[in-house]
């Protein structure tokens, strides 16, 4: 048990884990001489040098808050993702002015602790009930301050922050309880993350017509689909090596996972430029230089761990053989 | 159906040190919970080590805006008249603290933000943009605020006379201001001691005054400070603590 939760000896068990571990690293070691040779040169200007070496700082400190916490162990998975919901959570709600409606906020809150909690636990059916649970209980708490005005305004703001940071990010914790979850949650997160890059390179390479100008000015089709297709060889390589010998091993199912992870990756990012562009703000907050909020880096990632998880659940089931309901019993 | 009114907090978008010293800062829930503790913490300590007593609660407006002003002896001051809200405005009236004491550096900012909720007054370029900029809020949020409009601590317990600033945030407007009394407070914790001592508090709130009135410049502000101090004053007179002689005082008296 203790070894599920805090089994740090077994982090590099399996070769996937190993191989991302040490491309990452990699990668982040080679990013500086890239930029020093580019910048000298004179292939960049300075204020785009500047820019690209403080989002380069900021990934010194992301990755490893990103991947640690899988590496360690499932309890601090579990807890790193519900921090990250409580976190988005927040930025949205000082975003959409919904913070002000504390007792809305309070259900949230208590109902992405109780999401953790499942997860923890490894109860599905209290995971999955907790979506129609809190919905309600955000529809009744709407009620209280006696107030009809505004009430079908923080009612569905309210749904939507539980939705898209409580319900849908939740779903990356309770991935930590497969056997597998290290090298799923780091191929998941590390591919989302790439197809971005993916889409930004390949956008500012080739980039001529504009995805959506009014949803998000910066994003090309060219990056799109280059993200598409380097994202989708690299899905099916890292998927094929972690599920080999079950079903989801297969040239059609591995093809349409790859396929999932880089559309629904840039539909959460789009999902996020058109909250943003609705309120008339450019980024969710100033967390992280460089990048801007937490959402504005995680943004995709919100859609793609429910999608995944499903797709998974289906061909290979998630935290098969584990045990259940470990805390509450039953 | 009503249209939708999304509106972002107006400190969004701020990293966190800014944030803290903002006077557009909007606290959240995180903010709010812990600002409970700390006053439950106070008012607990304040209630049992000072024996903290409130009369005049009645003359309190019910919602704001109001300005709370009173006379400023010791850092526990704002700490007594926060405490002494009933709780539908304890998360709505902010105190006004001296930015270079309370915001100087980081940690004295997080401190004072998360905490105190209070807001920044720059006493050494405080111009009229940020008197402007608070009584904006006042009216528009509304909220409240909790003055001090000597500009500083009485380093004898003797009252020094109010400044004008205050004048500038509430001349021509209807805001209520409430003048209050401290007593006690300068002999539990005057300026230069080091450790509280368990000496008795007592705050008296006495009938709030009204400027609307008054014009908006030197002749407008000069009424308001003069009024206002006098109102303070008068609640002193009041005081039933009884009133343990400064060695100033006493010295004058010898004189």
């Amino acid at each position: 048990m203790s070894d599920h939760f805090f089994g740090f000896r077994k982090a590099f068990d399996h070769p996937v884990t190993i191989g991302i571990a040490v491309t990452v690293a990699a990668l982040l070691a080679a990013t500086p001489v890239i930029l020093a040779i580019l910048g000298a040169g004179g292939r960049l200007d300075a204020k785009h040098r500047d820019e690209l070496w403080k989002r380069y700082f900021s990934w010194l400190v992301l990755v490893p808050a990103m991947l640690g916490p899988v590496l360690l162990g499932a309890a601090w998975t579990i807890a790193g993702v519900a921090v990250l919901s409580l976190a988005c959570y927040r930025e949205y709600a000082r975003a959409t002015g919904l913070f002000r409606e504390r007792s809305i906020s309070v259900v949230v809150v208590l109902g992405t602790l109780v999401v953790a909690f499942a997860s923890a636990d490894h109860w599905y059916e209290l995971f999955l009930a907790m979506f129609p649970i809190t919905v309600a209980c955000i529809a009744i708490t709407g009620i209280f301050p006696d107030r009809p005005q505004g009430y079908i305004q923080r009612v569905a703001l309210g749904v939507l922050g539980f939705a898209l940071f409580g319900a849908a990010l939740g779903h990356l914790g309770y991935f930590a309880n497969d056997r597998n979850y290290r090298p799923i949650l780091l191929t998941l997160i590390v591919l989302v993350e790439l197809n971005d890059i993916f889409a930004y390179i390949a956008g500012r390479l080739f980039g001529k017509r504009k995805l959506a100008p009014n949803t998000s000015p910066g994003k090309a089709v060219a990056g799109c689909l280059g993200a598409l297709v380097a994202t989708t060889a690299l899905t099916v390589l890292l998927a094929h090596l972690t599920f080999a010998g079950t079903p989801l091993d297969a040239p059609l199912p591995l093809l349409v996972l790859g396929v999932m992870i880089s559309v629904v990756g840039q539909f959460g990012d789009l999902v996020l430029s058109s909250i943003k562009r609705d309120l008339g703000i450019k980024d969710m907050g100033a967390v992280i230089p460089g990048h801007g909020g937490l959402l504005d880096r995680f943004d995709s990632l919100l859609l793609v761990a429910p999608a995944v998880f499903h797709y998974l659940a289906y061909f290979v089931g998630v935290g098969a053989g584990q045990p259940h309901r470990i805390f509450s019993g039953g | 159906m009503k249209d939708w009114k999304l509106q972002p907090a107006r400190d969004l978008g701020l990293p966190a040190e800014q944030r803290w010293r903002s006077l557009h800062r909007e606290n959240g829930l995180l903010e709010t919970i812990t600002q409970g503790f700390w006053r439950v913490l106070t008012r607990g300590y304040l209630c049992t080590y000072h024996r903290l007593s409130v009369s005049g609660r009645e003359y309190l407006p019910a919602a704001p805006p109001m300005v709370l002003i009173a006379n400023h002896a010791s850092h526990l001051d704002a700490l007594c008249l926060a405490a002494s809200l009933p709780s539908a405005l304890r998360e709505r009236v902010l105190p006004v603290a001296a930015g270079d004491t309370f915001f100087e550096t980081p940690t004295q900012a997080a401190f004072s933000a998360f905490l105190l909720n209070a807001l920044p007054m720059w006493r050494k370029n405080c111009g009229r943009h940020a008197l402007d900029e608070l009584r904006r809020r006042l009216i528009d949020e509304p909220c409240g605020y909790i003055l001090f409009p000597e500009g500083t601590r009485s380093r004898d317990g003797e009252m020094l006379p109010f400044k004008a600033g205050l004048g500038m945030l509430v001349a021509g407007t209807a805001v209520p201001v409430v003048p209050c009394r401290i007593d006690g407070a300068f002999d539990a914790c005057p300026p230069h001691a080091r450790v509280p001592r368990p000496k008795r508090i007592q705050v008296r709130i006495g009938p709030h005054l009204e400027f609307a009135d008054l014009p908006q410049n030197r002749d407008g502000w000069e009424v308001v400070r003069a009024r206002c101090e006098e109102a303070v004053r008068a609640l002193a007179a009041q005081s039933t603590l009884i009133a343990q002689p400064t060695p100033q005082e006493t010295k004058r008296r010898g004189t």
